[in-house]
C-alpha cells in the first residue's frame, strides 16, 4: 500500500449506503419490469400475442391443380391452365382506391362498384379481385399497375378450366361454376378431378421470405386425370354431321352414338343442340345434359331387331320363314298398320325386317311363349341403367313381366309401349354385332369412382350371351337387306365397298304435355359395319323432324356419314365378301 | 538451491549416510508462475468475433438465397405460365373445328370411301370413290329469325298486258293475305327461308 493513496471509503461513502442504494435501484427496476410482465402475460395476452404473429405473416391457400379430362389418345376435352387469382391489400389500396378499381374494371372486366368496396375494406389485408386469370394476363395488369404507381396488388396460383375443344364432348363433360362443377363429368368425378387444396403460412420482409422465420406448409395434392374412350375428332365429325341433319330437317333434337363392336367403348355421344362448354351459360338449360342417356323415347322399329334375333335364338323361326302380311292386322284393342299401304304381300323374315312390316314382325312374335320376350330384352339390357358414369340416366321403361298382357307384347315386338335411353338401345343393337353377347358399354377407361360411390370403366366391362352366334350373324344378314337399293327401305345409309347391316326406325312420340302420342315422330337409324366383321356400332337419332322424313332417309345419310367416317379413321378395309342375298319376298 | 545440501553432506560423516538420505527430503516452495493472460483472452475475442462475422455471414447468405429463390421462383412461374398459355394455344390450333374451317376455305372436301391395297397379294378390297364436294356443315345455322323480321317474299303475279299500279296496290295492301295464300305464314316456314338465305351465303 502506498501511502499517496487516499484510504478507501472517503471519497465513495461507505460501502453499506452504496450497496442499499444499489439494491433499491435494482428493485425498482425490477418491479416495473414485473409490473410490465403483468400487464402483458396477465391482463390481456392473446392480443398481443396475435398482433405479433400478424406482423409479417402471411397466410396463403395454396390450389390443387384440377385434373384434365382426357379423350382415348390423350387429347383434353377439359384442360387446367396455369391461372392467377389478382387479389388487394385494402390497406394499401384505400387510398387511391377509385382509380385503381377503374383501371381493374378497364383490364379485367370486373364489376367496378364491388371492386371498390373491396378496394376500401376495413380490417382487411386480402381481398379477391379477380379469380381464374390467364397467368400472363395476371402478371401484365398487376404489372401495369405497378407501373402507373398503384400499390397493394398481388396475384395468387388459380388454374383456369379451359375446355379446348369448345362444344366437342361438352354434354358428357360438363363444366364448372364459380368454385364448384356444375355439370357432366366435371361433376360426378370430382373428387377425383379436384385434388386437395394445401396451405403456406410464413413471415415475409421487404417481399422476401425470411430465412429463419415461421414457415408452415402443407403441399396441395393435384386431382388425377380422367381419362375417356371418346375419339375427340370422331365426336367432333359426329356433332357436325347430326347438327347438319338436325338442322336440315328443322327437327327438335337428336343424338348419335358410336360404339366399338368389341370392346363396348363409347367413341363418340354427340348430342344436339348442345352448347359451347367455355360459356354454359349462354345455353338453355335443357340443352346441357345428354340427351343420348337423359331422354327417355321409345325406340320404334330398330327394336325388330332385338325381337327377330330373339326369336331365331329360340329356333322358332328363320330369315326365310315366310309369312303372309294382310293389310292391317285387327289385334284385340286396335288394329295394326304398316308404314306403308299394301294389299296383301308375302314376305320372307328377312324381308319383314327389310320393309320394316309392324305386321309380319307381330306375326313372327306369336310364337313367343309368356314372358319370353320380356326376359330377353331385359337380357338386351333394357329397363336397367347403362351406369356409364354419366349423372341423370334414365333406365327406361321395360313393363314389368307381370303386367305383360298379349296386346302390349304386340306393340313392344315392334317397339312401342317400351321405352329406352340412346346408349341402352346402342348397346342392345351391338349385341347382334358382337356375335350375340352383350358387351356392357363404357365412357370411361381404365376405372373411376362416381360421386355415388359406383365403380364405373373398362376395367368393369362385362359380357353376357344374350342370343346364340348363328342367331346374330342370321340376323346381321337380314340387315344387310335393309340397305339394298331395291329389297330395303334405307338405301340412303349404304356406305360405297362395305357391307352394311342396320335397322330404320321411325316411333310415334310421345308429348311431355299430354303424356300420349302427340303426332310427332322419332326417327332413328342403327347399324354396324362390316356386316360379316363388325367394328363399329353407331345409332342415330333425331327428334321431330319436320320434313316428312323417315328413319331410312332422315337418320340413314347421319349414319352413312359417321360411319365412313370412323371406318376410313381406323384404317377398317372392307372384308371383300359378297353380302347377303337374302330373298325378301316368296 | 542445491548449495545447502551439497554443505550438509561435507559435514556430516559416511556413517550418518541413511540419516542423511533421510534428511535429504524436505519442503520445495510452492512455484508460483505468472503466465500471461493475452493469448487466453484473444483467443476467446477471437472465437467470439468470429462467431458473430461468422454468424452474420452465414445469416447474409441465407438471406441471400432467399432472394435468389424468390427471384427464381418467380422466374419459374413466368415461364410455367407463359408454358401453359402456348399450350393453350396449341390446343386451341389443334381443335378439330378449327383444322375442318382451314382445311375447307383451302376447297378441301370429304374424302370418299377409300380402297385398300393388300401389299402381298396386290388384291384391291373395296370400291375407290372419288370425293365429292357434298356440303359439310361445320358451323351452326345462324338461328331462324321471327317471321316479323323476316317476312315471305311478296309474290305479285302480273298479268301479260300489265297494269302495274293496280297490282302493286293490291299487293301492299292485302301482304298478310298474300302470305296466306302462300301457305307461308308460320314460323317455321319462313325460318325455313332464312336459313335456306343462310346456306347460300356459306356456299359462296
Amino acid at each position: 500500500m502506498r501511502p499517496t493513496q487516499p484510504p478507501r471509503g472517503t471519497r465513495r461513502g461507505s460501502p453499506q449506503l452504496r450497496l442499499r442504494v444499489g439494491f433499491l435501484v435494482i428493485a425498482m427496476a425490477l418491479s416495473l419490469f414485473g409490473a410490465r410482465l403483468v400487464q402483458l402475460q396477465g391482463l390481456d395476452p392473446n392480443s398481443y400475442a396475435a398482433m405479433a404473429a400478424a406482423e409479417g405473416m402471411v397466410n396463403v391457400e395454396l390450389p390443387a391443380e384440377r385434373g384434365d379430362i382426357l379423350d382415348r389418345n390423350g387429347k383434353p376435352l377439359a384442360d387446367s391452365v396455369d391461372g392467377l387469382m389478382v387479389v388487394a391489400d385494402p390497406a394499401m389500396t384505400a387510398e387511391k382506391a377509385p382509380e385503381l378499381a377503374k383501371f381493374l374494371y378497364k383490364r379485367l372486366h370486373v364489376d367496378y362498384v364491388s371492386t371498390l368496396a373491396k378496394l376500401r375494406a376495413q380490417d382487411s389485408r386480402f381481398e379477391y379481385i379477380a379469380r381464374r386469370v390467364p397467368a400472363t394476363k395476371a402478371t401484365e395488369v398487376v404489372a401495369a399497375a405497378g407501373r402507373l404507381g398503384f400499390e397493394g396488388l398481388d396475384t395468387r396460383r388459380d388454374p383456369v378450366r379451359d375446355y379446348p375443344a369448345g362444344d366437342v364432348g361438352a354434354n358428357l363433360v360438363g363444366f364448372l361454376g364459380t368454385d364448384e362443377p356444375l355439370a357432366g363429368l366435371e361433376r360426378t368425378f370430382n373428387g377425383q378431378l379436384s385434388g386437395k387444396d394445401g396451405s403456406s403460412r410464413y413471415e415475409v420482409g421487404g417481399g422476401n421470405r425470411i430465412p429463419l422465420g415461421e414457415n408452415t406448409v402443407t403441399k396441395p395434392v393435384d386431382g388425377q386425370d380422367l381419362k375417356t374412350t371418346i375419339d375427340l375428332d370422331l365426336q367432333w365429325y359426329a356433332q357436325r354431321a347430326l347438327r347438319q341433319a338436325v338442322e336440315d330437317s328443322r327437327a327438335d333434337s337428336g343424338f348419335a352414338v358410336v360404339m366399338d363392336s368389341r370392346t363396348g367403348e363409347l367413341l363418340a355421344i354427340a348430342d344436339d343442340p348442345t352448347y359451347d362448354a367455355n360459356d354454359p351459360t349462354a345455353s338453355p338449360k335443357a340443352d346441357l345434359g345428354s340427351r343420348a342417356l337423359q331422354d327417355v323415347y321409345e325406340p320404334g322399329s330398330v327394336e325388330k331387331v332385338l325381337t327377330i334375333s330373339s326369336l331365331m335364338d329360340l329356333g322358332l323361326v328363320t330369315p326365310k320363314t315366310e309369312i303372309v302380311v294382310p293389310p292391317e292386322l285387327d289385334r284385340e284393342d286396335r288394329p295394326i298398320h304398316d308404314w306403308f299401304a299394301h294389299g296383301t304381300i308375302h314376305l320372307t323374315l328377312a324381308g319383314v325386317i327389310a320393309k320394316s312390316s309392324n305386321i309380319g314382325t307381330v306375326l313372327a312374335a306369336d310364337h313367343f311363349k309368356q314372358g319370353q320376350l320380356h326376359d330377353y330384352l331385359s337380357q338386351f339390357g333394357l329397363g336397367k341403367t347403362t351406369d356409364i358414369g354419366v349423372r341423370g340416366e334414365t333406365q327406361g321403361l321395360l313393363p314389368a313381366r307381370a303386367s305383360w298382357t298379349h296386346q302390349m307384347q304386340d306393340r313392344i315386338a315392334f317397339g312401342q309401349s317400351v321405352s329406352v335411353n340412346g346408349v341402352q338401345m346402342a348397346t342392345a343393337v351391338n349385341t347382334i354385332a358382337n356375335g350375340g353377347v352383350r358387351v356392357s358399354p363404357s365412357l370411361i377407361e381404365g376405372s373411376a369412382t362416381t360421386d355415388d360411390g359406383q365403380q364405373v370403366g373398362t376395367d368393369h366391362t362385362t359380357r353376357t350371351r344374350v342370343v346364340s352366334e348363328d342367331a346374330a350373324t342370321k340376323m346381321a344378314h337380314m340387315m344387310e337387306r335393309v340397305v339394298d337399293p331395291e329389297a330395303g327401305v334405307a338405301p340412303a345409309a349404304a356406305i360405297p365397298g362395305y357391307r352394311v347391316a342396320g335397322k330404320t326406325g321411325t316411333a310415334q312420340a310421345v308429348g311431355a304435355a299430354c303424356g300420349c302420342y302427340d303426332g310427332t315422330f322419332d326417327v332413328s337409324f342403327a347399324g354396324f359395319a362390316p356386316a360379316d366383321d363388325p367394328r363399329f356400332t353407331v345409332y342415330v337419332v333425331i327428334k321431330n323432324p319436320r320434313n316428312g322424313g323417315g328413319g331410312g332417309s332422315t337418320a340413314g345419310p347421319v349414319f352413312a356419314k359417321i360411319m365412313s367416317y370412323a371406318l376410313s379413321r381406323y384404317g377398317i378395309p372392307p372384308t371383300g365378301t359378297a353380302p347377303s342375298r337374302l330373298p325378301v319376298e316368296w | 538451491m542445491s548449495s545447502p545440501a551439497i554443505q550438509v553432506r561435507s559435514r556430516i560423516p559416511r556413517l550418518a549416510e541413511d540419516a542423511f538420505q533421510k534428511a535429504r527430503l524436505s519442503v520445495v516452495p510452492r512455484r508460483r508462475t505468472r503466465t500471461s493472460r493475452m493469448p487466453f483472452i484473444a483467443l476467446v475475442s477471437m472465437v467470439l468475433l468470429g462467431g458473430v462475422v461468422g454468424l452474420l455471414l452465414f445469416n447474409t447468405s441465407m438471406q441471400q438465397a432467399s432472394f435468389a429463390s424468390t427471384a427464381l421462383e418467380e422466374q419459374a412461374n413466368t415461364l410455367a405460365a407463359r408454358q401453359q398459355s402456348l399450350e393453350m394455344d396449341l390446343d386451341r390450333l389443334r381443335d378439330p373445328q378449327r383444322i375442318a374451317g382451314a382445311a375447307q376455305r383451302l376447297g378441301m372436301v370429304q374424302a370418299g370411301a377409300p380402297a385398300f391395297i393388300t401389299l402381298g397379294s396386290g388384291k384391291v378390297t373395296g370400291v375407290p370413290t372419288p370425293a365429292v364436294a357434298a356440303p359439310f356443315r361445320i358451323n351452326a345455322l345462324p338461328p331462324a329469325k321471327p317471321a316479323a323480321l323476316n317476312p315471305a317474299p311478296h309474290v305479285v303475279l302480273v298479268d301479260p298486258p300489265p297494269t302495274k299500279s293496280d297490282h302493286h296496290k293490291s299487293g301492299q295492301g292485302s301482304g298478310k293475305n298474300n302470305q296466306n295464300n302462300q301457305n307461308n305464314t308460320d314460323d317455321t316456314a319462313s325460318g325455313n327461308q332464312g336459313r335456306g338465305h343462310g346456306d347460300g351465303k356459306k356456299n359462296q
